[in-house]
C-alpha cells in the first residue's frame, strides 16, 4: 500500500517547487517534481537592441544576476562574431568566481546544512569538547572553548524567542541526525561565520561591475576602466583589495568549508553515498575560458557529456544544433503548434501558457497528465543531470587536472569508491571541492590579470563591431556557461538590428522537469527513487536529496495575500 | 544617522518593481548628504553587508493586499515575523536577510513602505497607471521619512 506525500512548498531553496512522491514501506517509490518556472523572457526583450538584453535577462534571478547577464552578452557576442580582449576575459572569470564561491558557500550552510545539523542539539555540546574538535579538524583560529561557549548561548537566546524562521522551522530531533551535540555546535558556528563572510567576497563584484545585485556588464567586454595608476580607475589599491578578499576567501573554504564537508561526509557515508544518484547522464558546458571564450580547450572546466556513467568516453556537445538540445512540453502547462508530443530546440521556441490542472487549492497534481511549469529540456532525446556533480564528472572523464587527483584524494580519505560520487552526499561533495578548486583559480586568474596589466595590456572593450550598421540582417547566437547550479544557456535570434526570439534553458530546467513522454524521469525525480523516508510527516531525507541539487526557481515569483496564503504565482521566463 | 532607502522588487514583473522604480526616481532628485539609495533588486543575502553599513534602512517593496492599487502604507517590523508578505521573489528573501541581520548583532531601524500592487499577470518593465500615478506620494513619503 502506497501513500502520497505533499512538500509544497520546499523550504530553503530559491524559489518555489512542489514534490509528490508515493512511499511504499518506508521508500520513495515515485517522485513527481512540480515548478513554477514559466518562461517569457523573449516577451520583454524582443524588439529591443541586443546590446541592452544583458541588463533585463539579469533581472530574472537576484542570486544568478551575473551569470545570466553574462551568457547573454556570451550569446550576442558569438551571433555577430565578437573577439573580448584576453583582460575582459580574465575579468568576466573573476566575476563567474565570486559567484561561485559565495553561492556555494551559502548553499552549503544555509541551505543545505541544516538536512545535516541539527541546531538544537548543539545546545547540548560541551563547548570544551567542540573546541577540542575544531581544533583537531583545522587550524582555523575561532576554536577556543570561549568562542563556543559564547555561540552556544547566543543560539539558545535565538532558539528560544522562537522569532527566528531559520531555526524555528527544522526537523530537530529526527533520528535521522547523526552528528553529536558537538559537531553540531561546530557547524552551527559556522554558519554564523559564512552569514560574515559571504558580506566581504561579493564586495569583489562591486569592484569589477559597478554594483551589487545587478553587476554591469557590456557586449564585447568589460565596462570597467583599469588602471594602475588612476585614482578615479580599478587601480592598484581596488586590485589589492581584491586580492585580499580572494586570499581570505580561500582560507576560509580551506580552512572552515571543506573540514565541515568532510565531517558531514564522514558522519553520513555509510547511507548517503548509496542514496539519491539518480539518472546516469552529466552535461557540462564548461566554463572559465582562460584564452578566449571560443577556444573551449582552453576551459578550466571542461565542455562535454557523460552518458551512462563511461567515464571512458566525453561527448561533444552542440547547443547549435537542432538535433541536440530540445525542449519537450508533454507533461508542462504549455501548448506548441506541432502539438504535445513535438520537442522544440530553443532557436525556434514557443511560450504559449496552457494550464490544464486542477484548480487551487487541491491535494495532489493530476500527474498523468501535465503537472509542472518546467519545459523538459534532452539532449539527443536524453535527460541530463547538470550542476557541480556533472561538471566533476565530466572532467574526471576527461582526465582533466586537478580535478582528477582532487576528486581521487578525496574518496581516498574517505575511504569510499568512485561510485559513491553517483549519490546525495557525491553531490553535495563535488559542490565543496568546485568551491575549493576555484578559490585556487581565482587567484591565479587574478595573477594572469595583473601580468597582463604590467605589460599594459588593460582594454577592457573590443568596439569594432559596435555600431549595428556593421551587423548582418540576421543572425543568431549561443551563450553558454556554467551557473553555479550548472549548465546554463541563452538563445539569441538578431533581425534586423533587434532581438528577434531570445529563450533561456536554465540549470534547474534539467534538473527539476517533469518525466518526457516515455515516461524517462529528470534529475530530481529520478533521485528520490528509493529514497528512504522514516517519518512522512517529516520528509527530512527528500529534503536532502533535493537541496543536494541547489534548486534554484527563484526566477518564479509568488505571490501572497495579507494573510500570507498563496494567491498566484507568476514567473519571468 | 546613516539612512539607505532600499528598493526591492523585480523589475520584469510590472508593478512588481516599484520598489526599483522609487530608486530610479529619487536617482534624478537632491537628497541630504547622509542618505544612500540602492537598487537591491530582488533581495537576498548578498545584500547583507550593504545594510549592516546603517543605522536606518527606509524600504519600499511591493505587495498584493486587498487595498487598492497604488495604496501605500508605512509599518515599522522589529521582528521577521513582523513583516508583512512581500511579493519578493525569493524563498531566500527580505525575511532571511532581516534574520541574518539579528543572527549577526546589528539589526538597523527599519521603515516599510508598501505598495499595493495592482497588473501583475503579464511580464513587462512599465508600471500599471494606478501604481505609476501613485509614484510621487511614495518619494514625498519617503522625504517625509527622511526629514523625521
Amino acid at each position: 500500500m502506497s501513500e502520497r506525500i505533499v512538500v509544497d512548498p520546499v523550504t530553503r531553496i530559491e524559489g518555489h517547487l512542489r514534490i509528490e512522491a508515493e512511499i511504499e514501506d518506508g521508500r520513495v517509490k515515485d517522485a513527481f517534481s512540480s515548478g513554477t518556472m514559466v518562461r517569457g523572457i523573449e516577451t520583454i526583450v524582443n524588439g529591443r537592441d541586443p546590446r541592452d538584453a544583458w541588463a533585463f535577462v539579469g533581472r530574472v534571478c537576484g542570486v544568478c544576476t551575473s551569470t545570466h547577464s553574462l551568457c547573454s552578452v556570451r550569446a550576442v557576442e558569438n551571433a555577430l562574431g565578437i573577439v573580448v580582449p584576453p583582460s575582459a576575459e580574465l575579468v568576466r572569470n573573476l566575476m563567474i568566481a565570486t559567484l561561485y564561491m559565495h553561492d556555494h558557500v551559502v548553499h552549503f550552510y544555509h541551505l543545505h546544512a541544516l538536512d545535516w545539523v541539527d541546531v538544537v542539539s548543539s545546545l547540548k555540546a560541551d563547548p570544551a569538547a567542540a573546541a577540542r574538535l575544531a581544533q583537531s579538524l583545522s587550524p582555523w583560529p575561532k576554536s577556543s572553548e570561549g568562542y563556543f561557549a559564547a555561540i552556544q548561548s547566543r543560539i539558545g537566546r535565538f532558539v528560544g524567542s522562537g522569532q527566528l524562521g531559520i531555526f524555528s522551522n527544522g526537523y530537530w530531533g529526527h533520528p535521522a541526525y547523526k552528528l553529536r551535540p558537538e559537531q553540531n555546535l561546530v557547524a552551527v558556528a559556522h554558519y554564523l561565520e559564512a552569514l560574515e563572510w559571504q558580506k566581504e567576497v561579493v564586495k569583489i563584484h562591486t569592484v569589477f561591475g559597478g554594483k551589487n545585485p545587478h553587476p554591469n556588464f557590456v557586449v564585447g567586454g568589460m565596462p570597467c576602466s583599469i588602471n594602475l595608476h588612476e585614482p578615479n580607475a580599478i587601480n592598484s589599491e581596488r586590485l589589492a583589495f581584491v586580492k585580499q578578499k580572494l586570499d581570505e576567501a580561500k582560507t576560509f573554504i580551506e580552512q572552515v568549508y571543506i573540514p565541515d564537508l568532510l565531517l558531514i561526509a564522514e558522519a553520513y557515508k555509510e547511507d548517503w553515498s548509496r542514496i539519491g544518484g539518480g539518472i546516469s547522464n552529466y552535461l557540462s558546458y564548461g566554463d572559465f575560458p582562460m584564452a578566449e571564450y571560443g577556444d573551449v580547450g582552453n576551459y578550466l572546466m571542461p565542455r562535454g557529456i557523460v552518458l551512462g556513467r563511461d567515464l571512458s568516453r566525453v561527448h561533444p556537445v552542440d547547443a547549435h544544433s537542432p538535433d541536440q538540445i530540445k525542449e519537450y512540453i508533454y507533461h508542462s502547462w504549455y501548448a506548441y503548434q506541432e502539438g504535445d508530443q513535438a520537442g522544440l530546440h530553443p532557436f525556434k521556441g514557443e511560450t504559449r501558457l496552457n494550464y490544464t490542472g486542477p484548480k487551487p487549492p487541491y491535494t495532489h497534481l493530476d500527474t498523468g497528465d501535465k503537472y509542472s511549469w518546467i519545459k523538459t529540456p534532452r539532449w539527443k532525446d536524453e535527460p541530463m543531470e547538470v550542476g557541480p556533480l556533472a561538471r566533476m564528472i565530466v572532467a574526471y572523464a576527461a582526465g582533466k587536472e586537478p580535478q582528477k587527483s582532487l576528486i581521487d584524494d578525496t574518496l581516498k580519505k574517505l575511504n569510499l569508491p568512485l561510485e559513491a560520487l553517483y549519490s546525495t552526499l557525491g553531490r553535495t561533495a563535488a559542490r565543496a571541492l568546485e568551491t575549493l578548486l576555484t578559490a585556487d583559480w581565482a587567484l591565479d586568474i587574478f595573477d594572469k590579470l595583473m601580468e597582463n596589466l604590467r605589460y599594459g595590456d588593460s582594454r577592457m572593450v573590443n568596439h569594432t563591431l559596435w555600431s549595428p550598421k556593421l551587423w548582418p540582417d540576421e543572425a543568431r547566437g549561443v551563450g553558454l556557461s556554467e551557473a553555479p547550479r550548472g549548465a546554463l544557456a541563452h538563445f539569441v535570434v538578431i533581425k534586423d538590428r533587434q532581438v528577434g526570439n531570445y529563450q533561456m534553458v536554465v540549470p534547474s530546467t534539467w534538473n527539476a522537469s517533469p518525466r518526457d513522454a516515455q515516461g524517462v524521469l529528470s534529475a530530481y525525480e529520478s533521485a528520490l527513487i528509493h529514497t528512504p523516508v522514516h517519518d512522512p510527516e517529516q520528509p527530512l531525507e527528500i529534503l536532502r536529496t533535493i537541496h543536494s541539487f541547489d534548486p534554484c526557481l527563484a526566477c518564479a515569483v509568488h505571490l501572497y495575500d495579507e494573510e500570507g496564503k498563496y494567491v498566484h504565482q507568476i514567473d519571468t521566463f | 544617522m546613516k539612512t539607505l532607502v532600499l528598493g526591492i522588487g523585480n523589475l520584469l514583473l510590472k508593478d512588481e518593481g516599484v520598489g526599483i522604480h522609487a530608486i530610479r526616481a529619487l536617482e534624478k532628485e537632491t537628497l541630504p548628504p547622509d542618505i544612500d539609495l540602492l537598487d537591491g533588486g530582488t533581495g537576498g543575502l548578498h545584500l547583507l553587508g550593504r545594510l549592516q553599513e546603517y543605522d536606518r534602512i527606509i524600504l519600499v517593496d511591493a505587495t498584493l493586499d486587498h487595498h487598492p492599487p497604488g495604496a501605500i502604507r508605512h509599518i515599522r517590523p522589529r521582528y521577521a515575523t513582523d513583516y508583512p508578505p512581500l511579493m519578493s521573489a525569493h524563498e531566500i528573501g527580505l525575511r532571511d536577510m532581516i534574520e541574518a541581520m539579528i543572527l549577526c548583532g546589528h539589526h538597523p531601524e527599519v521603515d516599510l513602505l508598501v505598495v499595493s500592487a495592482g497588473d501583475i499577470g503579464e511580464l513587462g518593465v512599465e508600471l500599471s497607471p494606478a501604481v505609476e500615478a501613485s509614484l510621487p506620494e511614495i518619494i514625498r513619503r519617503i522625504r517625509l521619512l527622511i526629514r523625521n
